[in-house]
């Protein structure tokens, strides 16, 4: 999973660098040469990277409890131990990402207590419900898809130790979006009660999977620093449409209608129509499709979606139940963190 | 189905293989949820190795009985469930009890699958070597946890030594004789006494280590309880949630 799609701060320059050294920094940049934690780097860009990082690491670890949730009702041997493999898989990234953001300065514990305080963010998608079977598929067919489609342009970064790890977990999520693929084509292949599980959860997700890149950047993005140092390499609108262009007709070759849904306050659909607005253009090779509720996106990023209480109760929950093991090893938290 | 669970050696591999499956099955609620990242990862490789051994399991008594494994798995009545009420015990997400349970009943396995290693089947024999590294690295690992968390002192080794106690009155469901529809003197039961005198002197020996307390006692053979049919309440609702999905389209393919 990735959280660097989300809107981050922007970024902006101090003024106070030095400016020989912010020149040479941006021409290792240039040249493509990866920074290391013992580099010298502006504020700016330390901050940045520690903030996306951060954000990512909060992204697997939050993103581990929908579908962890999905282990005891998983049903056959192969699906359970597959789906606790990939859940698990998600815990590691967060750990691999946790430890990129500690040699940025801080520490594991006070990105645990920022997290289930509030004071730092997840990615919005898993603000969303997973109420059946068929979401838990779409998961790792859409939001794992998206998420690799966004983290190998990552992968291009500048960061060494970001971009090292980027690696790593895109090999994994390689198998959780083929494990997506298969649950969705066994499901769409099985009974009528099976398609329409897998209908509906589609008609949850795809709005969510569209929505997963980002708003639009802003028109001199290029020209800003996160893009300009490589912290991100593609622009949110590029890589939303490269997702369309992949999984518009994949989804309708396997029998699922793109529909425009409205849904209520806990995430799920009240109606549906086939998207018309999705077609596509010869020319080009894109796929036009209808753009997703944008107030939603702010509103859910806001803490205002169908799951943020809970997702964040239940982080809240696991920090404080296992504060007393830390403590008797000596690993940090050493005091509760006060109510939210 | 039937000749299965009327087959005393086939039962004692269903009680091993129903306890992973079902120790699996509870621990694995606790994913993502686990007091450090690193042990959450632990606990979810253990969690994954116990289903493995479970399906290891459940092959060799699919490819006996010609089963499908996820049949055995997923499609029995309650009663021809042969897992005990420890593997079952609701933890609560308190992490101790978690961890005491996930301990004794993996001293257990050690030692009950190195007995079922020696019986006069080839196939079986191999499958159990297949399991004991992985299961001889639990040992160890749980161990070193009970005796790390159990010694660190203060309200550390009192949630541990009140684990011990919340799990000890069901500890003994262990050593029950398997099969609900085998009369009490067909069952295989592998040297149970034995069986129990070992595991007592290595569990006793690591809470000694950890400066823990805990008293267990061998049940009556006559007892009946989760191995043969009669399961504690909690389980039904756990098998309910476990069939939920498959429920959905009986027979269908997942």
């Amino acid at each position: 999973m990735s959280g660097a799609a989300n809107p981050v701060k922007p970024l902006e320059m101090t003024g106070n660098e030095d400016p020989d050294k912010l020149a040479e920094f941006e021409q290792r940049i240039a040249d493509g040469v990866l920074i290391e934690p013992g580099d010298w780097m502006p504020q700016a860009y330390r901050m940045g990277m520690l903030g996306m990082a951060e954000h990512h690491a909060n992204s697997e670890i939050i993103g581990a409890l929908p579908e962890g949730e999905w282990i005891t009702r998983a049903p056959s041997m192969r699906r359970k131990l597959a789906l606790t493999a990939k859940v698990q898989d998600e815990v590691g990234h967060g750990q691999m990402l946790y430890r990129v953001s500690q040699e940025l300065g801080k520490s594991r514990d006070d990105m645990l207590r920022d997290l289930v305080m509030g004071k730092t963010k997840y990615h919005n998608c898993f603000n969303y419900p997973a109420p059946t079977w068929g979401d838990i598929a779409m998961i790792q067919w859409l939001i794992d898809g998206a998420a690799i489609m966004n983290q190998k342009t990552l992968a291009d970064g500048a960061y060494g130790p970001y971009v090292r790890t980027m690696n790593r977990i895109n090999m994994e999520e390689a198998f959780h979006f083929k494990s997506g693929e298969d649950m969705v084509l066994t499901l769409m292949s099985g009974t009528r009660a099976q398609k329409q599980m897998t209908q509906d959860a589609f008609d949850r997700w795809w709005p969510v999977s569209l929505m997963f890149f980002g708003p639009a950047d802003k028109p001199d993005a290029e020209q800003r620093p996160a893009m300009r140092w490589r912290m991100k390499v593609e622009r949110n609108d590029s890589l939303r449409q490269r997702f369309i262009n992949r999984f518009a007709p994949a989804a309708m070759d396997l029998g699922l209608v793109i529909n425009i849904v409205t849904k209520d306050e806990q995430g799920l659909v009240t109606s549906t129509k086939p998207d018309e607005g999705l077609v596509l253009d010869e020319t080009t090779g894109n796929w036009s499709f209808t753009e997703p509720d944008w107030d939603e996106f702010w509103r859910v990023i806001r803490g205002n979606g169908p799951c943020n209480a809970h997702r964040l109760s239940l982080r809240r929950f696991s920090y404080e139940q296992g504060g007393w093991v830390r403590r008797a090893i000596g690993a940090g938290s050493t005091s509760m963190p006060p109510a939210a | 189905m039937d000749a299965m669970l009327a087959d005393p050696l086939a039962v004692l591999v269903l009680a091993h293989a129903d306890d992973k499956l079902l120790l699996g099955h509870v621990q694995s609620d606790w994913t993502g949820l686990g007091p450090l990242l690193e042990e959450d990862i632990a606990a979810s490789a253990m969690s994954q190795d116990d289903l493995s051994h479970a399906l290891i399991l459940y092959e060799f008594l699919g490819k006996r009985f010609d089963l499908d494994p996820d049949v055995i798995a997923f499609e029995r009545a309650p009663e021809d469930y042969a897992c005990c009420d420890l593997v079952t015990f609701p933890d609560e997400f308190d992490w101790a009890t978690s961890l005491v349970k996930r301990w004794l009943v993996a001293v257990f396995t050690g030692l009950g699958l190195e007995r079922l290693g020696t019986l006069d089947d080839a196939d079986l024999s191999a499958r159990c070597d297949r399991i004991m590294p992985e299961q001889r690295l639990q040992v160890a690992h749980l161990g070193n946890w009970i005796r790390r968390l159990g010694s660190a002192g203060g309200e550390s080794t009192a949630r541990m030594q009140a684990a011990v106690d919340r799990v000890a009155e069901v500890t003994g469901t262990l050593f029950e004789v398997p099969g609900h529809r085998l009369e009490e003197d067909e069952t295989y039961c592998c040297g149970r006494d034995d069986l129990f005198t070992e595991w007592n002197g290595i569990v006793q020996a690591t809470l000694a280590e950890a400066g823990l307390t805990g008293t267990f006692t061998l049940p009556e053979r006559s007892t009946v309880g989760g191995r043969r049919g009669t399961h504690a309440g909690h389980f039904t609702e756990q098998l309910t949630e476990m069939t939920e999905v498959r429920r959905v389209s009986p027979g269908a393919s997942w």
